[in-house]
């Protein structure tokens, strides 16, 4: 008999090539080391193209990215672009966050047009993150090239930034450069995780934007500390899936993982390499593809009007 | 030693009585059928596989071959339209009386076998199936649905490939099948159905069942996912964690230099 590269997956219910599998977490680990997003958004779709069913595609992700993020974390920790200090209050919000999110979405679905609501969220946010990142970024990058010695006028304070200022418990976050109240890392960290359990993503793409503009924190140190806050959210959702929903499909994420952890470190690498606005950029359009081709999803008539329960 | 002994016999009987069942249910004279394998181990190597199946027919009919699976209950979402503009799920399905997989080979195109092989299709097949709609457009077409769906994922198929027939002997025609058994098939049993058809008539027909069952690591890993589901949780996430450590030390080391 020849070598085969087919493996069968028990959880999964299917047979899967083990090189297409390694080679979609190597390209989604890179994409995920360079921009410090868990990468779900991708991953998640195209597993569900290969055969595997949503809700195990879904929840042998978030195994996955445990991995990939440990990884992508260690690689951006010894850069020190890590700010654990940041990173543990957002991680707080974030979990009370997404406490709230599961108990808003029961409430939705009890009224019975969670899915409604759900897939509009979904193209909002991407749009209005994606398009926000490409437009910011496309000005910087231009006001750079043709302004280099040009400063600009300055002009008096803006309300977000005295507000800022004036909030109580104010803290100092060396590695970020920045000086703010705990309240906003945890406010905010509440608001991507009701976003994200509504969802049923990490938030990784949301939380990144979230830094950079209201928490106006360096780019690298983003990157890092928000892959440091996705792996404990991570951890959190493959024991919550493995224990009461039976989907982590341990092999399949193992596979992603080798696959993906070594992306991560190629990708932290080339990250460093691109400039921080090129990042946005490149993160910004990513997210645009994302955003029209789940709105083509909705506008078009889909093949078959079936499609099995769970997931979203 | 003596109980020990009878119980033995007695599952000798039985296993000599179910064995024989394929060849009670037979129609036809020496109408008997073989597949094999007679049992599909899902190992960690399964990637589905081709199952033989062999037997007769009267000289001169032509051969359907089905393997369907045990019929169940499945609960789907529909897709619709709202606000005249986005598709999205708008109701939930109920159908019962489901096989799980059906595969129908046939030695002559379907079409050309008459109104009796239509009895044996697909579309016959989901004449049979129940329909229990929650909310959603009552004017779709669920069953037909439901067949473009197991179609896309390759648990439902027809067609006219794969059965050659032999030489005639006595009367008899011997026939071979080869059906290709999908890779996301379930653990359970299923049963290969031969029916002989001539000028529009059921001349023969035979039946036997066989197991897929989950073997090896797939087997094991299973279990433990099934049933010591939080410790599978935290074993899922440790290794992860311990695998990102290690490949991330792999590139320190490396990067060292």
């Amino acid at each position: 008999m020849s070598l085969s590269m087919s493996l069968y997956l028990p959880i999964a219910g299917a047979s899967v090539n083990c090189l297409a599998i390694f080679g979609l977490g190597g390209v989604v680990g890179l994409l995920s080391g360079i921009f410090g997003v868990g990468g779900g958004f991708l991953m998640t779709p195209l597993l569900i193209m290969m055969g595997i069913p949503p809700t195990v595609a879904a929840a042998s992700d978030s195994n996955q990215i445990v991995g990939a993020s440990t990884s992508g974390t260690l690689a951006h920790f010894r850069q020190g672009n890590v700010d654990i200090k940041m990173g543990l209050l957002l991680l707080v919000g974030g979990i009370v966050g997404g406490s709230l999110g599961v108990q808003i979405i029961a409430v939705l679905r009890r009224m019975g047009n969670a899915d409604f609501l759900i897939s509009i969220t979904y193209v909002l946010m991407l749009g209005f993150v994606g398009g926000y990142m490409f437009l910011e970024s496309l000005q910087a990058m231009r006001k750079s090239s043709d302004a280099a010695g040009r400063s600009e006028s300055p002009r008096g304070e803006s309300l977000y930034a005295r507000m800022m200022r004036t909030m109580p418990l104010q803290l100092d976050f060396k590695r970020s450069g920045i000086r703010l109240s705990v309240m906003m890392p945890f406010l905010l960290g509440m608001l991507v995780g009701v976003l994200a359990a509504i969802m049923g993503v990490g938030g990784g793409f949301i939380m990144v934007p979230v830094m950079v503009y209201l928490l106006r924190m360096p780019m690298h140190v983003v990157v890092g500390t928000s892959l440091f806050q996705i792996l404990f959210t991570c951890m959190n959702v493959t024991v919550m899936q493995a224990a009461q929903n039976h989907t982590v499909d341990f092999i399949l994420a193992l596979l992603l993982l080798l696959g993906s952890a070594i992306g991560a470190q190629l990708g932290a690498k080339v990250g460093k390499k691109l400039g921080g606005e090129h990042l946005k950029i490149l993160l910004a359009s990513l997210v645009l593809v994302v955003m029209v081709k789940m709105l083509y999803d909705l506008l078009a008539r889909p093949d078959i009007l079936l499609t099995y329960a769970g997931g979203h | 030693m003596r109980p020990t002994v009878s119980v033995f016999f007695k599952r000798l009987a039985l296993t000599a009585l179910l064995a024989a069942v394929p060849c009670l249910a037979a129609a036809g004279p020496a109408n008997t059928l073989n597949v094999t394998p007679a049992s599909i181990v899902m190992d960690a190597q399964y990637s589905g596989v081709d199952l033989t199946v062999t037997g007769s027919v009267p000289t001169g009919a032509d051969v359907l071959v089905r393997v369907t699976g045990t019929p169940g209950e499945l609960h789907l979402r529909e897709k619709g339209k709202v606000f005249g503009l986005l598709w999205m799920n708008v109701g939930k399905v109920t159908l019962s009386n489901v096989p799980s997989v059906c595969l129908i080979a046939a030695s002559r195109p379907l079409a050309q076998l008459g109104p009796v092989a239509a009895s044996f299709r697909l579309d016959a097949l989901t004449k049979a199936i129940g329909v229990e709609q929650q909310g959603g457009d009552q004017s779709v077409d669920i069953p037909h649905e439901l067949l473009l769906l197991k179609s896309r994922e390759g648990l439902y198929r027809e067609g006219a490939e794969g059965i050659s027939l032999g030489p005639e002997q006595g009367g008899m025609q011997p026939f071979t099948a080869r059906v290709g058994m999908p890779s996301s098939l379930k653990p359970g049993t299923y049963q290969v159905e031969a029916i002989a058809l001539r000028d529009n008539a059921v001349v023969g027909s035979t039946s036997a069942t066989i197991t897929a069952a989950l073997a090896g690591f797939p087997k094991w890993l299973s279990e433990l996912a099934y049933q010591k589901s939080a410790l599978y949780g935290v074993m899922a996430t440790v290794i992860a964690i311990v695998s990102g450590l290690a490949i991330g030390l792999v590139f320190q080391s490396k990067g060292a230099h």
